[in-house]
């Protein structure tokens, strides 16, 4: 059977398991839980100082009734960032790939800081979707566009994420391709190819951590205005 | 290690009272001991050596007796060999995107690789600086209340020489003072001796004047005119006789 370029991001099965299963939860076995002692060893160590800096940055600017999402937003970042990074490994499966998946994380969290926002703040909410200082004629306008905006943002949120990685391992996979195919016709092209596809995984990497922060960071920032 | 994969949730725990809600790792409950009183065992120094970055060195002396030093080498190319040539491994695009990505993994580990070894390093250092200052400090403290009170130990063996010199000085001022209202008093004594002293002569002086006084009167009375003329006419002839012896001298 040929493949096509989409085929990597298809869902496979194996023995009935589908295998994003396997993919979504074998990661964690990268992290060594926090021991019990004063001194660890290095990876403890630089794990603990990585979400201790991480997480007391975002929720500087986030008043005390947000901190309980400091969990639930670190944890998210982890997750999406060993996702990603995993899936810049040849024949690997990245799950942020499927908008499926990335709609599941989005959406609820989304929704959850609007709830909690329409909840215990309604007017402060509400007052969000008038910036401060519009002229008079433009309000009505105005309230229209914020709303939309505010509804976009889950559709944002989700498919940034999955735009971004499709997008970069499609032209990892098509980069590739040619130079491979271009090594028996034009060797000298390949090798311009093949730098190419170095500045472009680099690129990608770097990708891979940016769009795992922006996520967790447009969520916090959503948190901060309803909380 | 794949225990820790397996959860249960923590009120099921029976010591679990602190955690609340949660999810444990399930070998918790098959631990006997409380385990945050256990003395904790120490890290070893070093990590496992890995040889190449992901072959641990184990590999290499479980294949060393059997195949001396190039066993493994040998079997990993021939394994390789084997996978492309029976197209086991089939070389197609994924290869060349792997080999971008091995490139630029492992020239990022050989870049910062030490670097962030030598920081996590220096985080746990200034763990272990910080605690290590606060027992120095304690220690330091201790040392010096020590100092202080052996000092104020000493000071109280030296209160009975203060005292003494303190004594001394008293008794010297008293002393003093003794012998200067004694020497007052010498005097004042000799003052008034003296006194009567000149008085004595005052009196003596006195009474001699006016013995001469009164015998030059009574001598200046007695003497009559006739023998003033007769005294007074002996002295020129005195005169006269003294005058004559003088000149036959100057005219010798």
């Amino acid at each position: 059977m040929t493949l096509s370029f989409f085929d990597q991001f298809s869902l496979t099965t194996f023995m009935g398991i589908p295998l994003i299963a396997l993919a979504l939860t074998l990661p964690w076995i990268l992290f060594p839980t926090p021991q019990n002692r004063c001194l660890n060893n290095r990876l403890s160590t630089l794990q603990a100082w990585f979400i201790r800096q991480f997480t007391h940055q975002l929720f500087l600017p986030i008043n005390q009734g947000g901190h309980k999402w400091a969990l639930l937003l670190a944890s998210l970042l982890i997750f999406l960032i060993t996702l990603n990074l995993l899936g810049m490994l040849p024949y690997t499966f990245t799950p942020t790939t499927q908008l499926s998946m990335n709609m599941g994380l989005a959406i609820p969290l989304w929704l959850a800081t609007v709830l909690i926002g329409a909840r215990y703040q309604p007017n402060h909410t509400l007052a969000h979707l008038l910036p401060v200082g519009t002229p008079g004629l433009l309000i009505p306008i105005l309230i229209m566009i914020e709303t939309i905006s505010l509804f976009i943002r889950p559709i944002a949120l989700g498919i940034r994420l999955t735009a971004n990685l499709t997008a970069g391992h499609l032209l990892i996979q098509l980069i590739s391709t040619a130079a491979f195919h271009l090594l028996f016709i034009m060797p000298s092209v390949s090798l311009l190819t093949t730098t190419l596809l170095l500045l472009l995984t680099i690129l990608e990497l770097a990708v891979a951590i940016i769009q795992a922060y922006v996520f967790v960071l447009l969520v916090s920032l959503y948190l901060q205005e309803s909380v | 290690m794949l225990s820790r994969l397996v959860f249960i949730p923590a009120s099921a725990l029976k010591s679990s009272g602190s955690m609340g809600a949660g999810l444990v790792q399930a070998s918790r409950c098959l631990h006997i001991s409380p385990q945050n009183q256990a003395p904790v065992p120490p890290l070893p120094e070093k990590s496992g050596k890995v040889r190449h970055g992901i072959i641990p060195e184990e590999f290499f002396q479980f294949l060393y007796p059997k195949t001396g030093v190039t066993g493994p080498y040998v079997l990993g190319t021939g394994l390789l060999l084997y996978l492309l040539s029976k197209e086991i491994y089939v070389v197609n695009h994924e290869t060349v995107a792997a080999a971008s990505v091995g490139a630029v993994l492992i020239y990022a580990v050989k870049k910062f690789g030490p670097g962030i070894a030598t920081f996590a390093d220096k985080l746990n250092d200034e763990k272990a600086a910080k605690v290590q200052e606060v027992k120095d400090t304690a220690v330091n403290s201790l040392t010096q209340a020590i100092e202080a009170e052996k000092k104020e130990q000493w000071r109280v063996e030296g209160r009975q020489m203060l005292f003494d010199a303190k004594r001394n000085n008293v008794a010297m001022i008293l002393e003093t003072n003794y012998r200067e209202r004694l020497h007052m008093v010498t005097n004042e004594v000799k003052k008034r001796l003296e006194y009567q002293v000149q008085l004595q002569n005052l009196h003596h002086r006195m009474e001699q004047e006016y013995m001469v006084d009164w015998v030059e009167k009574n001598v200046v009375k007695s003497i009559t005119p006739q023998q003033e003329k007769e005294s007074i006419a002996k002295c020129i002839a005195d005169l006269k006789a003294l005058a004559k012896t003088t000149q036959a001298k100057v005219s010798l």
